[in-house]
């Protein structure tokens, strides 16, 4: 498209206090511009937004809010402590307290041995994981994650997820920007799809995955070969699992008639349930498929 | 948070009268620097003298760079180069020198050899009286400049002294450059250059008070005693008798003494001063033309002639001295005023 | 103010660990502590010579100090996008520009110590044998001023570049650091002929009505440098007053708030 390239286009979001957000979509989509917006690091061409219910870009709000970056970089002069010290000298700590803070932090994110290493030798691990730590300094209310997993090994992102549901669970808000579906599929309470500015998709995760259009899964065993061909042409999709085969149907009436079918054929019917889609495939239906 | 525009406006409303607000005191900066007598190099009204072909890349780099002394010696250097390449590049030579004095307005070589070069050097270039008074009117220009860039360097003094002193027989002018070395630490001679100056005019009692000063300064100093004996044996007595009015007295004693030194120099000023201050200036003229005459280096016989030719009529060729002193008579002393002969 | 304090503190730790700075200042104290083996160039004016090469190293260097140091800070934060952390925590934009001005200035005038160091061990060193070569006629240097008006020179340069680092670190966020550090030159070097624009406003020299706007509006507008320059009074051994430099460094500060003002505008404008 010709002209000035934009970033978001009516962009509407409400996040509720006590949850984890996710806004998710391609690269390019708009999530960092949203995020840099909710911070005051750049400024809408028209709208408004609130924070706490104060301004965006307010200085109120962010004595409570803690940022994550993506692909951090630090002072790299400074040790894990000296960072620490530094950031949360920003937020009028200091003294015993702002130490004990440190120390905790740096053993919830796995540092603390690693401590006295200046930043300089981090490994791309290492600094987001000190990034989670200078996010959490102040122990804000509200947390802005850019990717908070990227550049982790499986562990370290499990780590780091278990660390983001404590923090819900302690009434805590995140707001978590990432392409890594897999990831934010189970921590999400709330999605938002984005693509190419625009959200075209938001809801509750359960509403997401569990889909509009009414579409029921039938799952059996003990399908011998004839009843197997005609499920084929009774379901619009059979995929077969170990020993069990799962049929999808256009809605509750057809699989409850072809389940009764398949009985009435000796099969048996293990269950019969709403087709329940993954975040990856209402991500790729939301952005118009595969380009090919 | 992004700022009103209210608030915009008021931080640049601000600015602006801030920077409004401290002209007076940059003003009153400008004006301490002055009476402190802190100027800047190279001012614009002297950029025309300036020779930017003599500036190589190394040297812009050193005056951008802050370091114009050492672009002031590689300009020097180059004056040398020129220099040995022969007459033929003197005039470059003085480019060069001039732009160097620019560069660094404190080095005190390159003002002193810069008139020097003038008032000598090219001086003798040339016949045209016109040429040499601007050379010499140049060359007092700029060490008077490099004197109001170093007014405690006696060597300036000293050179500008001596080039009205040697060049223009400015005796005047010599006594008064060369007074004003006395407050600063200063070679002895200086002191009997005043004298010789006075001598040579002549005005014997002015003569004979810088040799008594001089011998107050230092009684050992056996030159003043000697010439102040010489005065007042050979001069002296003329001269009392000038002031008397009794010319032809004072004529008399003096022919007396030149009939036994025909060449003596002040003998001969003596008298052809007699005979101006007589009014007989036909008489005069011939005395001073006797005295060019007698010593090829006497400008200041050859001036007189010239000065007396012109008022009486006669077929003379202009000085330099004369050129300078109706085009930039604020560099010379006043003109002589000629008596009419008393009858 | 303590977050100030705390970007500053930062600022000047990470600045003096910059490869290229240091040896910037490491050259500077190697001319400074050779500059009396120039002092040939200029017989009988060697001690003039001394002082005026050391203190111009002081000034030459530092400004490169200052528009280096100036241009970098705010550019290299957003590059690393360190900008982003910071900002994110309760710092206003005036805290962080004014944080980092300070660090660069800390960082400046460190150098510059070290450079004035370097050249009072010279001066104390050399100055007493160069003495000696001065001409007995004339004054050569007298020295009775000199070493306090040295010390007095060297603050003066430290207010001068305190205005350099703060144009640079303005032009910083308006320009990419190249851009902002040529123009920090250009300001620099049109800022130390203040008398030629004054002379060429001046409808005397017979310069057209457009030009002579133009000139007038430089003169008034840009900051004199020449006026941090005291090197006759030094050479002529006078005493400087006191009044005179307060004056100057009054007049510094006001350019330096004005300069932080402007910056201030463009900076909060800026999207980062």
């Amino acid at each position: 498209m010709e002209g000035n390239p934009v970033g978001l286009i009516d962009l509407s979001l409400e996040v509720e206090e006590g949850q984890i957000f996710g806004l998710v979509g391609p690269n390019g989509s708009g999530k960092t511009t949203t995020l840099k917006l909710l911070l005051g690091l750049v400024f809408p061409t028209s709208g408004s937004g609130e924070i706490f219910g104060y301004p965006l870009g307010t200085l109120t709000y962010k004595q409570r809010i803690g940022f994550v970056p993506e692909g951090p970089y630090f002072y790299d002069h400074l040790n894990a402590v000296e960072l620490l010290r530094f950031y949360g000298s920003l937020f009028g700590m200091g003294g015993a307290e702002l130490e004990s803070r440190i120390e905790y932090l740096l053993k919830l994110v796995g540092m603390w041995q690693r401590r006295d290493r200046k930043v300089l030798d981090y490994s791309r691990g290492m600094l987001q994981r000190i990034a989670l730590a200078q996010g959490l300094i102040n122990d804000p209310d509200l947390l802005l994650a850019d990717e908070p997993t990227s550049g982790l090994d499986p562990i370290g992102a499990i780590q780091i997820r278990e660390v983001l549901m404590r923090l819900r669970d302690e009434g805590k808000t995140i707001f978590l920007c990432s392409h890594l579906l897999k990831e934010m599929e189970p921590l999400c309470d709330r999605v938002a799809i984005l693509n190419q500015g625009v959200v075209c998709h938001e809801g509750s995760m359960e509403e997401l995955l569990t889909g509009e259009d009414g579409r029921y899964v039938a799952t059996f065993r003990d399908l011998d070969q004839v009843a197997l061909q005609h499920l084929r042409v009774l379901a619009e999709r059979v995929d077969s699992e170990g020993d069990q085969y799962v049929a999808a149907f256009s809605d509750q009436q057809s699989a409850t008639a072809a389940a009764s079918e398949m009985i009435d054929k000796g099969a048996q019917l293990i269950k019969i349930s709403p087709q329940r889609l993954t975040l990856e495939e209402v991500f790729i239906e939301a952005v118009g498929g595969i380009p090919e | 948070m992004r700022l009103r525009w209210t608030h915009r406006i008021v931080i640049l409303i601000l600015a602006v009268g801030l920077v409004r607000g401290s002209i007076p005191l940059r003003e009153h900066i400008r004006y301490q620097r002055l009476v402190l007598g802190i100027k800047q190099p190279m001012p614009l009204t002297k950029i025309v003298d300036f020779d930017p072909t003599a500036l190589s890349g190394v040297m812009i780099g050193a005056v951008l760079g802050g370091f114009r002394e050492v672009a002031a010696a590689m300009m020097w250097a180059k004056v040398h180069t020129l220099w040995n390449q022969g007459e033929g590049t003197w005039f470059d030579c003085l480019h060069v020198m001039r732009s160097t004095t620019l560069l660094d307005p404190h080095w005190i070589e390159p003002w002193r050899v810069t008139a020097w070069h003038m008032a000598y050097n090219l001086y003798v270039e040339t016949d045209d009286p016109k040429l040499r008074a601007n050379l010499l009117d140049r060359a007092i220009a700029a060490l008077k400049e490099g004197i109001s860039w170093n007014p405690e360097e006696v060597e300036l003094f000293i050179e500008l002294a001596w080039t009205y002193f040697d060049k223009l027989d400015d005796y005047e002018q010599a006594a008064k450059w060369f007074r004003a070395t006395l407050h600063m630490p200063h070679p002895a001679y200086i002191d009997r250059m005043i004298a010789h100056g006075y001598e040579k005019l002549p005005d014997i009692p002015k003569a004979l008070d810088w040799y008594d000063y001089c011998l107050k300064r230092d009684p050992n100093d056996n030159i003043a005693r000697g010439a102040t004996l010489t005065i007042r044996e050979r001069y002296l007595p003329a001269w009392r008798l000038l002031e008397a009015g009794d010319y032809d007295g004072a004529l008399a004693l003096i022919d007396q003494y030149l009939e036994v030194e025909p060449e003596g120099t002040i003998a001969l000023h003596l008298r052809a001063h007699i005979l101006e201050e007589a009014g007989r200036l036909d008489e005069a003229f011939d005395g001073w033309q006797r005295s060019a005459d007698a010593m090829a280096l006497d400008d200041l016989a050859r001036r007189k002639v010239a000065e007396l030719g012109t008022v009486l009529g006669k077929d003379v060729a202009l000085v330099p001295t004369q050129v300078l002193r109706r085009e930039s008579p604020e560099q010379m002393s006043p003109a002589p005023v000629f008596k009419e002969e008393k009858k | 103010m303590s977050a100030i304090w705390r970007i500053a503190k930062a600022t000047f730790h990470e600045a003096l660990r910059r490869r290229f700075l240091n040896g910037i200042l490491i050259f500077g104290i190697l001319i400074i502590g050779s500059s009396w083996t120039f002092t040939y160039l200029q017989p009988g004016a060697e001690l003039k010579m001394l002082v005026d090469i050391g203190l111009g190293a002081i000034r030459f260097f530092g400004m490169l100090i200052a528009i280096f140091v100036g241009v970098r800070l705010i550019p290299d934060e957003i590059e690393k996008q360190t900008i982003h952390t910071l900002l994110a925590k309760p710092v206003t934009r005036a805290q962080f520009l004014l944080g980092k001005f300070l660090g660069g200035v800390a960082t400046v005038f460190t150098n510059v110590a070290l450079m004035g160091l370097a050249f009072v061990i010279v001066y104390m060193v050399k100055a007493p044998q160069l003495r000696e070569l001065a001409p007995d006629e004339g004054p050569g240097i007298s020295m009775v001023f000199m070493a306090p008006n040295i010390g007095k020179a060297i603050g003066l340069t430290c207010f001068e570049l305190l205005i350099l680092a703060a144009i640079a670190v303005v032009a910083s966020t308006i320009f990419s650091w190249v851009m902002a550090s040529i123009f920090s030159f250009f300001i620099y070097f049109v800022g130390q002929m203040a008398d030629f624009l004054r002379e060429l406003a001046s409808p005397e020299h017979g310069a057209d009505t457009a030009s002579t706007i133009v000139f007038g509006v430089l003169y008034r507008i840009l900051p004199h440098f020449e006026i941090f320059d005291i090197r006759e009074s030094i050479l002529k051994d006078n005493f400087v007053p006191w009044s005179l430099l307060g004056n100057v460094a009054g007049q510094a500060i006001i350019w330096v708030v004005v300069v932080l003002m402007i910056g201030y505008l463009c900076f909060n404008e800026r999207e980062v």
